[in-house]
């Protein structure tokens, strides 16, 4: 018994007050937001809302996700052969133009079906994300260099004090 | 199953999906949700009051800013959650999927938490570029109303979460420290524990045979990154990821970041007058009633009514104001507007200083086209029913031959075209 650590009363007090407290909040929202969706949003909607909700939770779960790991297990297989560090410089460039491309692809597609004046989305979309990606492909290019040059000289560093 | 599920999460595991990252990122995560909540709420009661509200006029960006750290928090939300999402994967194939009533609730409100803030961030994006032809429902509504499922199911989730949370607040508190035979099978976050441990994932997937078992065993023959370069890699790529959507697309709200505006749906200074348009003259069917030589001005306060021509308006005082257009979808322009002011309109009728007005457009079909203002923004020295914009007329997109300008306020209450102005007791 006395081995185990038991945590004070009083934090389980509070974190229990602090549990029924969001647990009441958060259910008053979720009526809130019923009502809402009864009051104000027509029920020829509710189908429509419901669709995306499930697409969201499969096109993430089931499309993205998936791509993410398997993409994520092609770069991990190549940690034979390439080091870790640039690995990762070439992760953080691939999900950055990634996420990029989720908010900037809908309004190419958006410009080219038309908008209702001209204000709207009125730079060229598909150019700028061609000069942004060429931009990223540099700036990655510049990472692992200067990462590559680093490490190899804390390596020649580190054997120069080792065969000393 | 069984095999399969514990084998999935065992190839899913890796360094940057513990517990504490979760709770890094998912407090950056809720913050950006709270602030889009509360904006959202503030722009939402200046466009729909209830009786008693009474908004602040100054800072004349009050709005400007609100609107603009709305739409661009919104922005920042898609690299937040997939991270998030990233992070906790592991934990969709937790077997069994459902061990009791309270854990099913747990993961029905999880989904309707992730389903409802994927739904959200992904409409009000394409909102900002009107896409409204892609989803088959009403945006304002819908919008309005999941902002309650979505933070009702954050308090939830963190009430439930709680014990993960408080445990992994602080770095020097986290993981490492906490014995792992401590965690209880049975709690959730024994599972998430779990999930990031590969050695007592190990265990759990030890029976997998067959080709599954091939599969797994090729996956996790993959060499395993350093943990924590792997951790900070995956900090910085959220970071990086964040900061570039933030500095490519706020521009349409921040005018220090319109040099590199490159992705947002508006950019300053595009447009008639050099400000950008929402509603256009066609859009609204006041391409004819705005330019017709007949159009008047009307101002009531019950029985007193005065008729306005457009020169009778611009033969009164007139006044110069430099005051911002804010979009409720995000964008914003500084501009310099000019003609009289509303209370002087106002007085005219003799109205009351504590009178409501209400205003009528000629602009045909659109909930906008009456709109209502309270007498904090009647008042104001800076509300006029402006004739021009920056040093010209009014641009017909822009409610030639009248329209409202108020410090503060969302542009879609800067009704254009004016047609008339009642004085409300």
């Amino acid at each position: 018994m006395s081995a185990v650590r038991v945590i004070p009363a009083a934090g389980t007090r509070r974190i229990r007050a602090w549990r029924i407290g969001l647990l009441s909040v958060g259910l008053a929202l979720l009526v809130v937001g019923g009502l809402v969706l009864l009051a104000d949003v027509a029920p020829r909607d509710y189908l429509g809302i419901l669709s995306w909700m499930v697409g969201a939770i499969v096109l993430h779960d089931g499309v993205l996700a998936l791509g993410v790991f398997a993409g994520n297990l092609v770069l991990r297989r190549a940690g034979r052969i390439i080091p870790w560090g640039v690995i990762a410089i070439l992760q953080c460039a691939i999900v950055t133009g990634g996420i990029v491309a989720l908010i900037v692809v809908p309004e190419i597609i958006k410009k080219a079906i038309g908008t209702t004046n001209p204000t709207v989305l009125p730079l060229d979309y598909g150019l700028n994300l061609a000069v942004f990606y060429a931009g990223l492909a540099l700036a990655t290019a510049v990472a692992i260099v200067l990462h590559l040059r680093v490490t190899r000289a804390r390596r020649r560093a580190a054997s120069a004090t080792s065969a000393r | 199953m069984h095999a399969l599920l514990h084998g999935t999460r065992r190839s899913l595991a890796t360094p940057s999906r513990n517990p504490r990252m979760a709770v890094v990122i998912g407090r950056l995560l809720g913050i950006a949700f709270i602030v889009c909540f509360l904006t959202g709420l503030y722009s939402h009661f200046l466009q729909d009051p209830l009786p008693w509200m009474v908004f602040p006029t100054r800072p004349i960006w009050l709005y400007q800013v609100s609107q603009g750290i709305h739409i661009t928090a919104g922005i920042a939300c898609f690299p937040l959650i997939l991270a998030k999402l990233y992070i906790v994967f592991p934990d969709l194939f937790q077997s069994p999927p459902v061990r009791s009533f309270t854990h099913f609730l747990e993961r029905a409100s999880i989904a309707l938490f992730v389903a409802a803030s994927l739904v959200q961030i992904t409409i009000g994006l394409l909102n900002t570029f009107q896409f409204y032809s892609l989803f088959p429902f009403a945006f304002r509504q819908t919008h309005y109303a999941l902002s309650f499922v979505i933070i009702g199911s954050l308090a939830i989730h963190i009430a439930v979460k709680l014990d993960i949370i408080s445990r992994h607040w602080r770095k020097r508190d986290s993981a490492p420290r906490v014995p792992r035979t401590l965690t209880v099978a049975s709690s959730s976050e024994a599972a998430s524990d779990q999930a990031a441990s590969p050695q007592a994932a190990d265990v759990a997937g030890s029976g997998t045979r067959g080709l599954t078992g091939r599969v797994f065993a090729w996956i996790d023959s993959a060499p395993q990154p350093e943990p924590r370069a792997s951790r900070r890699g995956f900090l910085v790529t959220v970071a990086i990821a964040v900061g570039t959507v933030v500095t490519l697309t706020a521009g349409q709200s921040f005018r220090i970041l319109d040099g590199t505006n490159l992705f947002a749906p508006r950019k300053k200074d595009i447009g008639p007058n050099a400000v950008p348009v929402n509603r256009t003259a066609r859009a609204a069917k006041v391409l004819e009633s705005a330019v017709d030589p007949a159009w008047v001005l009307t101002v009531s306060n019950g029985t007193t009514a005065r008729v306005y021509t457009y020169d009778d308006l611009r033969a009164m005082q007139q006044y110069d104001v430099e005051l911002p257009i804010s979009c409720v979808e995000g964008w914003s322009q500084m501009a310099s507007w000019r003609g009289p002011r509303l209370r002087d309109l106002v007085d005219s009728v003799g109205g009351d200083p504590g009178a409501r007005i209400t205003a009528t457009s000629l602009e045909q079909g659109s909930i906008y086209a009456v709109m209502d203002m309270g007498p904090e923004f009647v008042r104001d020295e800076l509300t006029l029913v402006a004739l021009q914009l920056n040093g010209a007329p009014l641009d017909i997109d822009h409610g030639y031959p009248a329209r409202m300008i108020a410090p503060a306020r969302p542009g879609v209450l800067q009704t254009k075209w004016l047609s008339s102005i009642e004085v409300v007791a």
